[in-house]
């Protein structure tokens, strides 16, 4: 039987794990990640599940460790956070250019300014063009199904690319909240076992990674990039499976929500959503037509999905917890998505965008409010005022 | 769906059977500037070049008794030439010959 429980991000990532079978794992401990290493290193400890579980040296061991795992035939997982997943950036392509499924969970935590320790999208979308799956969940109970449902997309045989599963840090990896664990049954139907269509084998003896040209190394860029034009497809049929086992009701790439009538929407990934949607409800109180717009995968990016959702309202705003320093929009990159997404569109919103939960703050209500007050405002005006705006240390324009 | 040309196909994720002498899937000579030239007369089979070619590219023929160029993996590093103690080995520029490589015309 299916049983609810109360679980932090990182417990529910580490029991999603354990029901996923891995058979490899491999650890470094950062904060705030590490507490998904800690449970499962207890349930190797325990024999509640049967896999190795390896110490790496640091975050590019750990990467180098789950590469070899995973081209021996094993499912694997790795994890971390802030500096450490940059610390191991050399290996993301080379581990989605050998079209291998390892799983890495990131918790985000600020790149080191110089130390501190909150919660912010920048370590993971530094490495959104590597050619792995990735996305964000708002909730353990999100968590914990996207990492079955990473596994499942990424070993698929027209996939076979890596997926970094994220949360915010603390805000989901810490903060408990209740999350249904279904029957292991239920697991083994929605995720079959690993099959590696090149597993080292030493009857059938071949080479991963050797030296090619540039004018092959062209060819597995486009490998690649038709793999990715590929997922949309696979990951609609997972989801469509995973409503159907599990009983849920999850949009594949966007989720709205109080959308049926709205002028202005926020458009926003990740835990911030959790705050937006109780900041949505109090707005609506006071007679403001809003609505929320939630980003599932960041990659691939739903394009089509996103132009016909956010279409349909007169202003956007989009919640970046993310910096680009110097980019296009002068703020996260987010927008730069949305706007790409728009700009074929028949009918276009006013876009604008909040860094908002920079350095790992909390968003309070009374900011969503703020955002909200510059939308409206835009929607009165038929412009927006300026691309970007950090939130508390600006004024509308 | 991208319309790559079959003669341009690469293995899937670039894996190739292994282990093997030479790898025909992955040629990798044909970005040489210079090319080491071995005069026979001069060479004492010292193994020098043998021993320090870091692409294997040079092979004794014990049936014929004399050290043998391979042409696909060498990227004229001249390491051989540096370490003949003949000088039995000099370097001439690769476009000199008439088969001088500048890009393959076949990759597999």
């Amino acid at each position: 039987m299916a049983k609810e429980v109360t679980l932090s991000g990182c417990a529910a990532a580490a029991q999603a794990v354990k029901m996923a079978k891995v058979d490899v794992i491999c650890s470094y401990p950062i904060r705030p990640y590490t507490a998904a290493m800690m449970e499962l290193a207890k349930m190797v400890a325990n024999g509640e599940l049967d896999a190795e579980f390896i110490h790496g040296e640091g975050e590019h061991a750990q990467l180098s460790v789950c590469y070899g795992a995973s081209a021996a035939g094993a499912r694997t997982f790795t994890g971390s956070s802030g500096v450490g997943v940059t610390y191991a950036f050399e290996t993301y392509s080379p581990i989605s250019g050998a079209r291998l499924p390892v799983q890495m969970m990131i918790a985000d935590r600020t790149l080191d300014p110089p130390g501190d320790f909150g919660s912010e999208h920048t370590d993971a979308m530094s490495c959104r063009d590597q050619g792995w799956l990735m996305g964000w969940a708002e909730t353990p109970q999100e968590a914990f199904d996207n990492h079955l449902i990473n596994y499942r997309v990424g070993e698929d045989p027209r996939v076979m690319l890596p997926q970094f599963v994220c949360q915010d840090g603390y805000f989901v990896s810490h903060l408990p909240g209740k999350v249904t664990l279904p029957d292991q049954s239920q697991v083994d139907e929605f995720l079959p076992p690993y099959k590696p269509p090149h597993a080292l084998d030493t009857k059938k003896p071949v080479s991963h990674g050797p030296q090619i040209r540039p004018d092959q190394g062209v060819i597995m860029d486009l490998q690649r990039a038709q793999a990715f034009l590929d997922v949309p497809k696979v990951i609609r049929g997972a989801i469509d499976d995973f409503n159907r086992i599990f009983g849920r009701r999850y949009s594949p790439f966007v989720e709205e929500y109080q959308t049926d009538d709205a002028d202005v929407v926020f458009f926003i990934q990740g835990a911030h959503a959790l705050t937006a949607r109780h900041a949505i409800k109090h707005l609506r109180g006071k007679g403001l037509k809003i609505g929320l717009v939630k980003l599932r995968f960041v990659r691939p990016f739903p394009t089509e999905e996103v132009a016909e959702a956010l279409s349909k309202f007169k202003a956007v705003g989009v919640v970046e917890t993310s910096t680009s320093y110097g980019g296009a929009m002068r703020g996260g990159n987010l927008l730069h998505e949305v706007r790409a997404a728009l700009y074929d569109a028949p009918k276009r919103p006013l876009t604008t965008s909040f860094m908002a939960g920079m350095g790992g703050e909390v968003i309070p209500l009374q900011e969503f409010y703020w955002m909200a007050e510059v939308l409206a405002k835009a929607v009165k005006d038929g412009r927006v005022g300026k691309y970007v705006y950090w939130v508390g240390f600006e004024q509308a324009a | 769906m991208f319309d790559i040309p079959k003669e341009r196909e690469v293995p899937f994720a670039g894996v190739t059977p292994a282990p093997v002498g030479e790898q025909p899937m992955m040629i990798t000579g044909n970005w040489r500037t210079y090319r080491p030239v071995i005069d026979h007369e001069k060479c004492n089979l010292c193994m020098n070049c043998v021993i320090f070619c870091p692409d294997a590219c040079w092979q004794l023929n014990e049936a014929e008794e004399e050290v043998v160029w391979n042409s696909k993996y060498c990227k004229g590093c001249l390491i051989c030439v540096n370490e003949c103690t003949t000088a039995a080995l000099t370097k001439t520029y690769e476009l000199d010959f008439e088969d001088g490589v500048v890009r393959l015309e076949k990759l597999f």
